[in-house]
């Protein structure tokens, strides 16, 4: 028996194929935030701040949250087929625990959030020449990244919990999944108290401020997506933000998964 | 590991379920023995399904339990889903993986190693006719798509079967298929339970077979048994194409001790003899030896209607399974 022989990782294998021939799956996860990326290159890539940045180089960072939240659409539909198809069942009839299936399901999100990361660096990075601090900071950023990209996974999972067909699940995780978008401030700055409460917004302020501002994690959080005018230093440094966005992954995936649990087990 | 007779496989103890107001299953007791094709038959819920999924562990009853292999279904899950097999009555499929995949994919599930799983799903796919295909299994008919639902039961060599309806929807070749595989399965000891509607399948595949009906199981037995004690009468159906025939027929009849009850009709301007009588082809023969066509000029067709396990769910609830 070799790793590739595990039983998550069998099922995580599945589950890449499963995502990998669906075009309209990977239209969305990775056409549409490309599309998106260009766009917003082409209309805020020219406005250029003193220090020589576009608004296109502060504005790139919530387009990486918006990629990666799509992780809540992607498990929340993947979850509800399993459930509605009757392959949970039939996985329950065999010895695979419903461990290996959440482990499995989490190392192929996580997995194919990484590549959705990696897509969107090369179009930023490598081809459209956006500014980033140093690699170091770009690296974690993507760790950051990841981490928020697992929480919408958690979410989706609670989602798929919820809905009773595959179609709500659909529908349902794409209002939340913008919602929490367009109200976190990730697309567009959104100066409110709301941000707060929404995981975009702390992954996206962070991977702003490493990357682009070259702050450390010693140094305040700011309120604003867009750091200029109107932006205030919040009391909470980005290690306090990390540990945020942290404890919103832990919690959404533990949620996610005991509320499938309750909801799948009769 | 209770202890129970080395024969038994599978011991459901007053098993139930119920949801809200509805007795889904409702005080079900069988043993069913080693190596033994046991038939579930019953109409659209009946609740064969919520039964085969309680055994199966999915479900949880609200009481009573079944012991599979020396496993109870509340406290041996873990033990339990390493020695089945089970085909849904739902094509449960992977839709974007091939056949070989889909059925490598259940091996590795239950711990195979994928260079095992490869050779053993190649050899199975071969036996159902879809090795091969390399187009994902939602292109597939829906014929092949059940032989793959069938052959991701398979793989792992399961101890005990279940087959919940593995032929609805097939082609009769395709069913044909399916039964030939199962009755195949039978010389290799596992033991299957089959849960049908199809009074063919479970007649002419079971060893014995349970009539399951509003969750209760109203009649146990092998077919023969069921078919003698519920049954109605075998029947021999004789046209003539002269009413003359017929009489002459009739005044034979009253010679022939086998025959139990006769009938005339007519049907498309025929002339149609129904003969009721009890036992099987052996009796037909004798009924034929006696001498029912002594003297008779021509006969136009002559039909054997056997008793079947329809008539015994019929006279035993006064309904059709397909009502």
């Amino acid at each position: 028996m070799t790793l590739l022989d595990n039983k998550a990782i069998q099922i995580s294998i599945k589950n890449l194929k499963d995502k990998l021939r669906h075009w309209q799956f990977l239209f969305f996860s990775l056409l549409l935030p490309i599309m998106f990326t260009v766009m917003f290159y082409f209309m805020l890539g020219n406005e250029e701040d003193p220090t020589g940045r576009t608004g296109f180089d502060y504005g790139f960072s919530g387009m990486i949250m918006y990629a990666v939240g799509i992780g809540t659409m992607n498990a929340a539909i993947m979850f509800a087929q399993d459930k509605k198809s009757g392959m949970l069942s039939r996985l329950d009839t065999m010895p695979t625990g419903r461990k290996n299936m959440f482990l499995g399901a989490l190392i192929s999100e996580s997995l194919y959030l990484m590549l959705q990361i990696l897509i969107m660096f090369i179009i930023g990075y490598a081809i459209l020449g956006l500014y980033f601090v140093n690699p170091l900071a770009l690296f974690i950023g993507f760790l950051i990244t990841v981490v928020f990209g697992i929480s919408s996974v958690g979410m989706g999972i609670m989602i798929a919990s919820v809905s009773k067909t595959v179609e709500i699940a659909n529908a349902f995780s794409l209002v939340v999944y913008m919602v929490l978008i367009f109200l976190s401030g990730s697309l567009m700055p959104f100066e409110s108290p709301i941000v707060y409460f929404l995981p975009p917004y702390w992954a996206k302020q962070l991977f702003l401020q490493l990357t682009v501002m070259g702050d450390g994690f010693s140094d305040n959080l700011y309120s604003s997506s867009l750091i200029g005018q109107g932006a205030e230093a919040i009391p909470i440094t980005l290690w306090g933000g990390f540990l945020i966005v942290c404890a919103f992954t832990i919690a959404f995936t533990l949620l996610g998964i005991l509320l499938f649990q309750k909801k799948t087990k009769f | 590991m209770s202890e129970i007779e080395d024969s038994v496989m599978i011991e459901i103890k007053d098993l139930k379920k119920h949801f809200r107001e509805v007795n889904a299953v409702d005080g079900v007791s069988i043993k069913i023995k080693k190596g033994e094709l046991f038939s579930i038959l019953g109409p659209n819920g009946a609740g064969k399904t919520t039964l085969v999924r309680m055994l199966t562990t999915v479900l949880t009853p609200t009481s009573g339990d079944a012991i599979i292999k020396g496993h109870s279904i509340l406290k041996g899950k873990d033990e339990i889903v390493k020695i089945i097999g089970v085909c849904p009555q739902e094509i449960t499929i992977y839709e974007v993986l091939r056949a070989e995949e889909n059925v490598e994919f259940v091996a590795s599930m239950h711990g195979i190693s994928r260079k095992e799983a490869r050779e053993k799903a190649k050899k199975l796919l071969e036996k159902f006719g879809i090795a091969g295909r390399k187009d994902w299994s939602k292109n597939f008919s829906g014929g092949m798509q059940r032989r793959l639902n069938l052959a991701m039961a398979l793989v792992f060599d399961p101890e005990i079967l279940f087959l919940d309806e593995p032929t609805a929807g097939l082609d009769p070749q395709a069913r044909r298929l399916v039964w030939d595989f199962i009755q195949d399965l039978k010389k290799e000891d596992i033991t299957i339970i089959l849960m049908t509607h199809d009074m063919v399948e479970a007649d002419s595949l079971s060893d014995r077979v349970a009539i399951l009906d509003q969750g209760k199981v109203i009649a146990l037995g092998t077919p023969t048994e069921l078919k003698e004690k519920y049954g109605s009468d075998n029947v021999l159906e004789v046209s003539f194409f002269e009413q003359d025939d017929l009489e002459i027929a009739k005044k034979n009849l009253e010679q022939i001790s086998f025959a139990t009850n006769w009938k005339e009709i007519s049907r498309k301007e025929r002339n149609i003899l129904l003969i009721s009588f009890q036992g099987g082809l052996k009796i037909l023969v004798q009924i034929l030896q006696q001498g029912i066509i002594n003297n008779i000029n021509e006969v136009e067709n002559m039909k054997f209607r056997q008793n079947s396990l329809e008539d015994v769910f019929l006279n035993l609830t006064g309904r059709r399974l397909r009502d």
